[in-house]
């Protein structure tokens, strides 16, 4: 069952993604905020009134301790995303769209954290680096072989 | 002769009369289809999504009447990073019809998808709409919206609510544009590999008939006086076309538009079919054939209810 999110969530989940990613308030403000079940955060259009839907607009976050970032959001909003990007080469984004996990070798100006995961100005998604590991946080059901990049 | 082959002859047999040339409808029918895509134009900009492809797909071939269509020589464009991103998605070229016709009511307007799954056409409008207004996508199998709610994430459509119900009983909603694309025998879809199982009898024909009319009859009963109502299928068969078009004409207060895209040769509606005739508006229907265009089979018609 889908409600729609109070103010202050909603201004939590944009000053998060300011913070950790740079983008401009502006960007999410022409949306329609709703929660759902598992503290899953969705934008999308109107509320229907005669029906009742299986799905509302695009799942952007997920709320815990701290909101966690969907792959979709980062994908559709990287192109406004300006901090905490990690870019990978040919080798590592094959590896990362199957679901590995990534242990790089060089130094990485990121804040633990969720990143955005990027191949030059294609966005794969979100990521979670610890430090020393990027943890793989694409949804299972995306998981691809990529032979074409 | 193989089952496949069988399908074949028995399609070519059947409609060979209605077509111009045979021995042109037969070759095609024959031929395998090329993979097409189009660019999704909310995940980046379509010359720069087009230059990333051509890095390992030089032999791209824009389609002329459709500018944001593409043919690929590719076979497996799904294993591509474009497509894992969202930046393309696959589709015949006949499917992406029936948005090019209502281009002028689709922006920002409310569009009602009455059989969206598995979301082609609902995240091409997505697309044209740049996720403004509201679509709603409606399918009546709950096994269908997994693929459909897969593509709207892939391709981030943010202005589409999802429902899951059989559209015969859809509570009555207000929409511009009411899209009625049908299941059918997809016969048109036979360029395809295994696109079909096995020749459809007359009573197949029936079934889909029916299930056709309760679509189409549902949607010109909701639509609002002045709103677009657009039928499609993928088959030859004039019993899921024009037959349905001529008894919803005869029995709603809706009128059958002219329609044409630039550059696509196209056929009109049929008036006469196995000694049935149909009304004589549906010779506003379009239908295209294999060999015309190089591409799969397709039947359209745009109504607008008085």
């Amino acid at each position: 069952m889908l409600r729609i999110l109070d103010s202050e969530r909603i201004s939590l989940i944009q000053e998060y993604c300011l913070e950790r990613f740079g983008i401009n308030q502006e960007k999410l403000e022409n949306y329609r905020w709703y929660i759902g079940s598992k503290n899953r955060i969705y934008i999308g259009p109107e509320e229907l009134k005669r029906i009742k839907p299986e799905s509302i607009g695009l799942c952007v976050f997920r709320l815990d301790k701290t909101p966690k970032p969907t792959t979709n959001f980062l994908q559709l909003f990287g192109r406004y995303i300006t901090k905490n990007i990690i870019e990978l080469d040919d080798n590592e984004t094959i590896n990362y769209c199957s679901g590995k996990d990534l242990n790089p070798e060089r130094k990485l100006d990121v804040v633990p954290g969720f990143v955005m995961v990027r191949h030059k100005d294609r966005f794969l998604g979100c990521g979670h680096w610890n430090g020393s590991l990027i943890k793989n946080q694409i949804p299972k059901s995306r998981f691809c072989k990529i032979n074409f990049l | 002769m193989e089952p496949f082959q069988t399908i074949r002859q028995g399609i070519i047999e059947r409609y060979s009369v209605l077509v111009d040339n045979p021995t042109e409808f037969a070759e095609a029918i024959h031929k395998p289809l090329e993979q097409s895509f189009r660019i999704n134009t909310l995940k980046g900009d379509k010359e720069n999504i087009l230059e990333q492809l051509k890095n390992y797909d030089s032999e791209i071939t824009e389609v002329p009447w459709n500018d944001n269509a593409y043919v690929s020589q590719l076979n497996n464009l799904g294993s591509s990073l474009e497509h894992f991103v969202g930046q393309i998605y696959i589709q015949e070229l006949t499917s992406m019809i029936p948005p090019l016709i209502v281009k002028d009511v689709i922006d920002n307007n409310t569009i009602l998808d009455c059989c969206a799954a598995p979301g082609s056409k609902t995240t091409q409008i997505a697309g044209m709409m740049q996720n403004r207004g509201h679509i709603i996508a409606n399918d009546s199998r709950h096994a269908r919206l997994k693929s459909l709610r897969g593509n709207l994430d892939r391709l981030g459509v943010t202005n589409a609510t999802v429902t899951l119900r059989d559209f015969k009983s859809f509570p009555n909603t207000e929409a511009d544009l009411y899209l009625v694309d049908a299941p059918c025998s997809s016969e048109g879809t036979i360029r395809k590999k295994n696109a079909i199982a096995r020749m459809w009898k007359e009573k197949d024909y029936k079934r889909f008939t029916k299930l056709q009319k309760g679509l189409l009859n549902k949607a010109c009963e909701m639509a609002p006086s002045g709103s677009t109502i657009v039928y499609s299928t993928c088959t030859f068969s004039p019993e899921e076309n024009e037959r349905v078009i001529s008894e919803i004409i005869d029995n709603h207060p809706v009128k059958v538009e002219n329609i044409g895209i630039n550059g696509l040769k196209t056929s009109p509606g049929i008036t006469e079919w196995n000694g049935k005739r149909y009304n004589k508006e549906v010779e506003k229907c379009m239908r295209i054939w294999p060999h015309h265009n190089d591409t799969d089979a397709f039947f359209v018609a745009r109504l607008e209810k008085c």
